[in-house]
């Protein structure tokens, strides 16, 4: 639409490109002279206004001691650079992780930040701009864990996008700061409906087809009971058939009754993201309840189980449906 | 906040010396509400208060009677501003505001006094305020107040050493300009030294101080200690009771006038003769333009004003140390025809007063033969008559000064002397006029130069004879050679009053005089080589360092110089290694990795220690337990730092040891 926007837009996406190329993304970065940018600040302005003052009153009163003291500042404006500079340098940044989040939440990330043996670092800040930000000092500590926090939006993977370090240690006179692109992603998981809908899940093993058995139920083989009508006949105890003549089914049904299912297709509301967020939410409760489920995803399914890890895999998997893993 | 405060104080006090009293009181008022409200128990000052403030410093500054604009009255208006301004700090910004025009004011007690201990006070400041606009920037929790402080005013020291050499380059090069502008510099400054009037009993007050008045280096050799006459002001009038330059008061603009008018400086007049006498001259701060040579001085450099008595004059009263560079010919013969103008000054009596002198003068004259004759016998009649030489003569009262001392007290001070030789020879018809300066002087043999003190102060004659111009006579060293040979305090020391009055002056401390010289002798260096380094100082030295002034030159010059300055900073603050030294144990890590990847088993940049031990792990099973205790035993150093890491880091090397 406008030509300007897009012109800033091109710029803006160049500048990213070189910002990118300059600082590869990676689990861990030290920060070194290619990496880092400095600046005088505001700060800085203010203080050559007072050294052009005392410049002035020293030609004018042909006071060598003014001279000196406007020529001291000056350099201390000068000689700062380097302290702000070398206070950000050699600082190690390590990815430790995002920790999994729902959709809408703050998804977490863990930087360990690590300072050559011999320097102390001061003041350093950490931001997300406009999200998060947090100010550490490396003194006694060689390395120190801080989190951050950053929205998100919708459930997939998070990459943290880039990471502001900055400081204006120590005279504020100079701020130098660096991007940090950290390579690591965590997992946002669909954002749960507050109240599932009720029927999902009741269903019950009776109605199951060949499915369950990709999902390898059938060694778990523990009974057998009467033929009912609509039974596969890949079901039918043919051994018992030939001693009985009777038509039994074999039965998952004793293990499977118990068991609970969180059947995609069974869904009764269409659009993916709701379903997900449904199924979610069920998850959550089965796992509240301490309930035995399985999920079943188009082209993915879940035995039933229980516990952390079982709900995490299930989460994960609503996380990363139809998403392309990288 | 508090350090801002105590900051804030450091930066003000040495202003309580120059500026109006007033300020105390107003500074401690401030102080104490800021405190408090530190402390919690008041709140900050509402607008009406601020206000009110506001309008008594300024109702002060009216009432304190500066004059506008001023550099008192600009330093009282900043220095309220200060101490203002820290009842309404509220945000890092306003912090910041105050720490600069603590910078600022620093640099403006300057233009008070320039003297070293005020210099070293100024440094301190400096410390202060750096390290307190450190504090303000950032807290750093993990230390307690006093550490923090501490820590910061040692940055402080630390960071200002190093802008030290950084500091000297830019002031050695950069470029000189004239003054803009000019600004009355001080109001009412108190006046020191020698005045432009004499009466009795007032130069001996001078002889009693210790003061310095002005510090010489020669280039060459150094005329003896005899030949030592400092000439100040020529005085011709007497009124019967004091002495002074002309018939009536010239103020600074008057005089100048007639210095550059009637009285002014006539190099033709003077034949020069003999060997030059080339020295530097350092004045301290008088508060008179009055500056002392050795007549006459023939050369001078600088901005002065000289005059028909071959006076040399600064432009302004001294407010600052003042550096005259001059070459003198002692031997020159001065007004062989002498001008009506000066004739008829220097024979000027009162028509009245002093008849006994008058008397005596018209017979001495008579029973001489020639002018010389008589003035032999003038000065043989101090002599012979045990006249004394004292630093407390008595009081003579308002008339008849010179009856009274020539033949009643006989006892006086060079001005005694010189006024009533004066006084005997235009009596007599031979013009004559006194001249006050100083005689003599110390030599600092630390330092290689000579400083005259208010004690060396003297009045002394010239005489003018026909065919010789004007003469050289001192009419003190007929009673006291001594004081001319050796000076004052061998010429009183039977009398005891040298420095009677100051009990604790070091000079009463025969063992502290080699520390003394060596103080003053620093004192005298800073005075010559710091202050004095102008536009003319600028030029030499660059010359005599680099042969020629090029721009290209001094450009490169300044340029190396600058290099060497930015490398000495990377070195000192530990920049130039191309790595940065990495903590122990992600070394130790990383050496864990290398020797894994030479046994197949390598690490992918993404994989997180874990993951990886896992994969090692299965790829060398052999290795497998140490693997994993490297592994737990590195995460346990970078998550959950043990407090002695050093335990943990052997550990790491002796399970190295063993996968390799």
């Amino acid at each position: 639409m406008s030509s300007g926007a897009d012109v800033a837009n091109a710029l803006q996406a160049q500048l990213d490109g070189w910002l990118r190329q300059r600082l590869p993304s990676a689990r861990a970065t030290t920060l070194n002279q290619r990496k880092i940018f400095i600046v005088p600040s505001k700060t800085a302005l203010g203080l050559v206004g007072v050294i052009a003052l005392l410049f002035l009153l020293g030609i004018n009163f042909q006071n060598s001691l003014v001279y000196i003291i406007s020529f001291w500042l000056l350099a201390l404006l000068l000689l700062n650079i380097f302290y702000t500079w070398r206070n950000l340098a050699g600082l190690t940044l390590t990815a430790m992780g995002v920790e999994p989040c729902f959709a809408g939440e703050k998804a977490v990330l863990e930087v360990a930040l690590s300072r050559p043996v011999k320097q102390t670092k001061y003041a350093l800040e950490l931001a997300w701009k406009g999200e998060d930000q947090v100010q550490v000092d490396l003194i006694s500590a060689q390395t120190l864990r801080v989190k951050l926090s950053h929205s998100t939006e919708g459930r997939g993977y998070f990459k943290p996008p880039r990471l502001q370090v900055s400081t204006r240690y120590p005279t504020g006179l100079a701020v130098a700061w660096s991007y940090v692109y950290l390579d690591v992603q965590g997992l946002v998981y669909p954002n749960p409906v507050e109240k599932a809908f009720q029927p999902i899940g009741q269903s019950h093993g009776g109605t199951t087809d060949d499915g369950l058995e990709i999902a390898g139920g059938t060694s778990d083989f523990s009974g057998v009971r009467d033929y009912q009508h609509g039974d596969g006949p890949k079901r039918i105890h043919w051994a018992k058939f030939a001693q009985t003549g009777k038509l039994y089914t074999k039965t998952f049904v004793d293990y499977a009754s118990h068991d609970l299912w969180l059947d995609w297709d069974e869904l009764p509301m269409p659009g993916i993201e709701v379903r997900l967020s449904h199924l979610c939410r069920k998850v959550l409760d089965f796992h509240q309840e301490q309930r035995q489920y399985g999920l079943k995803l188009p082209g993915k399914v879940i035995a039933p189980g229980k516990g952390e890890a079982h709900k995490a895999r299930c989460l994960q998997a609503l996380a990363l449906f139809g998403v392309v893993s990288e | 906040m508090i350090w801002l405060l105590a900051a804030q104080l450091v930066v003000m006090l040495p202003f309580l010396f120059d500026l109006p009293l007033w300020l105390l009181p107003v500074l401690v008022v401030v102080a104490w509400w800021r405190l408090r409200v530190l402390a919690g128990a008041a709140s900050q000052p509402g607008n009406v208060v601020k206000l009110l403030l506001i309008g008594l410093g300024v109702g002060g500054l009216l009432l304190s009677g500066l004059r506008f604009p001023s550099l008192d009255a600009m330093a009282t208006l900043l220095l309220l501003g200060f101490a203002f301004k820290s009842l309404e700090v509220v945000q890092r910004r306003d912090a910041i505001v105050v720490i600069f025009i603590g910078y600022f004011l620093v640099a403006l007690h300057f233009l008070y006094t320039q003297s070293l201990t005020a210099a070293l006070y100024g440094m301190v400041s400096m410390v202060v305020l750096t390290g307190v606009l450190v504090g303000v920037q950032q807290a750093i929790t993990e230390f307690s107040t006093g550490q923090s402080v501490r820590f910061n005013l040692r940055l402080a020291v630390f960071m200002l050493l190093q802008c030290l050499p950084l500091m000297m380059v830019i002031f050695v090069f950069a470029p000189r300009i004239a003054p803009l502008w000019s600004i009355p510099l001080a109001s009412g400054q108190t006046q020191t030294g020698m005045t432009d009037r004499m009466a009795p009993g007032d130069i001996e007050k001078l002889g009693k101080s210790d003061e310095l008045a002005f510090r010489v280096t020669f280039k060459g050799k150094r005329p003896a200690q005899h030949e030592l006459y400092w000439q100040g002001l020529v005085l011709n009038h007497f009124d019967g009771h004091e002495w002074r330059q002309f018939d009536r008061d010239y103020d600074v603009y008057q005089l100048k006038t007639a210095l550059m008018s009637h009285y002014r400086w006539q190099p033709e007049r003077m034949q020069v003769q003999g060997n030059p006498v080339a020295y530097e001259a350092v004045y301290e701060t008088s508060g008179q333009p009055w500056l002392f040579t050795l007549s006459p001085a023939v050369e001078v450099e600088g901005d002065v004003l000289r005059g028909a008595d071959y006076r040399v004059m600064a432009q302004e009263a001294l407010q600052a140390p003042f550096l005259l560079k001059a070459v003198s010919y002692p031997a020159t013969q001065r007004d062989v025809v002498l001008p009506e103008y000066l004739r008829t000054l220097a024979l000027g009596l009162p028509s009245t007063g002093d008849q006994r002198s008058r008397e005596l003068a018209q017979r001495l004259r008579r029973e001489a033969g020639s002018e010389q004759v008589y003035i032999d016998k003038v000065l043989a009649r101090f002599h012979d008559l045990a006249f004394e030489y004292t630093l407390n003569p008595p009081t003579l009262g308002d008339k008849d000064t010179i009856d009274g001392f020539l033949f009643d007290s006989k006892r006086g001070f060079c001005a005694h002397y010189a006024g009533s030789f004066v006084f005997l020879m235009r009596a007599a018809g031979i013009p004559a006029r006194v001249v006050v300066g100083y005689q003599g002087g110390e030599w600092n043999a630390a330092g290689q130069y000579l400083a005259v003190h208010q004690y060396d102060a003297h009045a002394w004659t010239e005489v003018w004879l026909a065919g010789r111009g004007w003469v050289r006579v001192d009419p003190t060293t007929a009673v006291a050679p001594s004081r001319v040979e050796q000076g004052l305090e061998a010429a009183v020391q039977a009398e005891g009053s040298f420095l009677a009055d100051s009990v604790l002056s070091a000079r009463k401390m025969p063992w502290l005089n080699g520390v003394r010289q060596q103080f003053d002798a620093v004192q005298y260096g800073w005075r010559r080589w710091v202050l004095g380094y102008d536009r003319e100082e600028q030029a030499a030295l660059l010359k005599s360092a680099l042969g020629d002034l090029s721009v290209g030159k001094v450009a490169l010059f300044a340029g190396g110089l600058f290099a060497a300055i930015g490398l000495f900073w990377l070195l000192a603050l530990g920049m130039a290694q191309r790595r940065q030294p990495e903590a122990p144990e992600h070394r130790l890590y990383r050496r864990f990795c290398e020797a894994l990847a030479k046994r197949g088993a390598r690490r992918e940049p993404g994989d997180a220690p874990g993951a990886f031990a896992h994969q090692a792990a299965e790829h060398l099973p052999a290795l497998a337990e140490v693997i994993r205790e490297f592994t737990q035993v590195y995460e346990g150093i970078c998550y959950a730092p043990p407090a002695d890491g050093r335990v943990a880091t052997r550990r790491l090397k002796t399970l190295l040891g063993k996968i390799r």
